[in-house]
């Protein structure tokens, strides 16, 4: 295979013989973003979670690498490598992802003493500088900091682990507005400065057209269409990516 | 068909929750044609929301239900001409459907379920799940259909789709706008508003920083939260949207609220703007001529 950070060939996802998921093909190279798009039940997320291994119970074939880590073959230790520190995991509820009873600062130096990282203050003075947030809210516990403010700390705990990938599923459905905007903000310049991969699952199509260079729409588990954002959302070529679009408000 | 106007308006009220105010001197009238209430988590819509609904008092100011203070209202009249919509996390997760809505009518008007049913769009034959057994979009028609039950001149929803996927929102706000009543919207969508309602209120730190037409709100802001408001949505193929000003910065507690986020802050922001007419709607903001050039 290719130089792709993440690279799924027939990857087929399924619960008790009933296919929830099926991927024929999916590239991110580094400093792409690919988009998958779809309503709830699509098969988005699941997608998304057995990138990393992460599908509990679920029957999974076909191939998939993510940073050269052959996922559904490694080794519980490889995988606990990939997933910590090369390839992060942003969710849609920042606060569901930090223990309530850890200040934030103590979270991110355990995770990085964990994954070896040397240099512990100032890796993660600069990385919070990346997410623009203050060094002051390391002092703080998850229910001080605002649902935006969380989830620019999880992409900042991404970076300080030397993510190369990163993975997020719907990353600011929670958010407000002009909160959402900084994120997205924070997560491009990002994928332009450090050649991140970003792999986005979300349902709102005008932040996708506005991110994305390749977009994946998915419908009952199928990818029913894919290519340049551009292309397909401009003219799509299948009804329900027309659909998706006109139910735009 | 004319409806009767459910003359339901605040009139300078501040709310909050033990001592500390969470909104200041909010005058907002619920006119025709909808209207919608729009900010940020903890800019104190849904507190508003409470207050017209009847479930919090006012610190000062009134809520007038026509003629009468909410305080001397007769409830009963009042909560059946008002109703509210909250997001369909709201229903009981043990109760059918059917039971939720049924119990919302008078016992001899039970029968009217399937029809309530079917004007919300859903098959009668659901009446009979649970909430689990529905889509998100289908719970929320059910909370609607017992929102209708009593028959309300008014509803008061408060991020009625903001749960549900784009496809599915857009058949409930079709849903929405065909209903025979009165609404007031809260919001942080501002498609949403554009689609419900005629006039809008933009909050921000509990205070109202500009109210007028929703269309001339959106197509030219005249205070500069609505503008970064509206700068942020994303749009197909557009720009990415980009974000002005430190979203975390705290509200100021003097002058205006907004001036530690406003890019176009300077000394006078440091005493608060009252509201002022500026081109047909009213704005709390100096600079309010600046951001409409």
């Amino acid at each position: 295979m290719s130089d792709h950070l993440i690279e799924a060939r027939d990857l087929r996802v399924s619960y008790g013989g009933r296919v929830v998921a099926e991927v024929p093909r999916l590239d991110v190279g580094a400093g792409e973003c690919v988009a998958i798009v779809g309503e709830s039940g699509s098969g988005k997320s699941t997608t998304l979670l057995s990138l990393l291994g992460l599908t509990q119970n679920a029957e999974i074939s076909g191939q998939v690498r993510v940073c050269g880590v052959d996922v559904l073959t490694a080794s519980p230790r490889a995988l606990r490598e990939l997933r910590g520190a090369r390839a992060a995991l942003v969710m849609q509820s920042p606060h569901a992802a930090l223990s309530p009873a850890t200040r934030l600062g103590v979270l991110m130096r355990r995770a990085l003493k964990l994954h070896g990282v040397r240099d512990v203050d100032r890796t993660m003075a600069r990385a919070m500088e990346e997410v623009l947030l203050d060094r002051e809210l390391l002092r703080r516990y998850p229910h001080e900091v605002s649902g935006g403010q969380a989830q620019r700390f999880a992409i900042a705990l991404a970076i300080a682990l030397g993510a190369e990938v990163i993975l997020a599923d719907e990353p600011t459905s929670a958010l407000d507005v002009t909160v959402q905007a900084e994120v997205v903000g924070v997560l491009r310049r990002l994928r332009a400065e450090r050649d991140l991969a970003l792999l986005l699952v979300s349902h709102d199509l005008a932040l996708v057209s506005t991110i994305a260079d390749r977009v994946l729409v998915m419908k009952d588990g199928a990818v029913v269409e894919s290519g340049p954002a551009a292309t397909v959302l401009a003219e799509p070529s299948h009804p329900y990516t027309r659909e998706l679009l006109e139910a735009l408000p | 068909m004319t409806m009767l106007r459910a003359e339901l308006r605040a009139d300078r009220v501040t709310l909050g929750y033990g001592r500390r105010p969470v909104v200041h001197d909010v005058s907002i009238d619920i006119t025709e044609g909808g209207v919608g209430l729009i900010g940020e988590s903890g800019s104190g819509k849904t507190t508003l929301a409470r207050a017209f609904l009847g479930l919090l008092s006012p610190i000062s100011g009134n809520i007038w239900y026509g003629d009468q203070t909410l305080k001397k209202a007769d409830m009963r009249k009042f909560r059946r001409d008002v109703q509210p919509v909250f997001q369909a996390e709201a229903l009981d997760p043990r109760m059918r459907v059917g039971t939720s809505i049924a119990e919302a009518l008078p016992r001899a008007a039970r029968s009217r379920v399937p029809d309530l049913l079917e004007q919300v769009g859903l098959d009668p034959e659901l009446a009979g799940r649970r909430p689990h057994e529905l889509s998100g979009g289908q719970r929320q028609r059910v909370v609607i259909a017992r929102a209708l039950a009593v028959g309300p001149r008014l509803l008061i929803l408060d991020e009625p789709t903001s749960a549900l996927d784009v496809t599915v929102q857009a058949r409930v706000l079709d849903l929405l706008a065909s209903l025979d009543t009165e609404r007031l919207l809260i919001t942080h969508n501002l498609a949403v508003v554009e689609r419900l309602c005629r006039t809008s209120h933009v909050l921000f730190a509990g205070r109202v920083v500009e109210s007028g037409p929703t269309a001339d709100l959106l197509a030219n802001p005249a205070h500069p939260y609505t503008r970064a408001l509206r700068d942020a949505v994303p749009k197909l193929g557009g720009d990415p949207p980009e974000a002005k000003g430190r979203t975390e910065a705290v509200p100021a507690a003097t002058g205006c609220p907004f001036r530690l986020r406003c890019p176009l802050a300077v000394a006078a922001c440091e005493q608060a703007p009252e509201p002022r007419d500026v081109q047909g709607r009213q704005v709390a903001c100096h600079r309010a001529e600046d951001v409409l050039t």
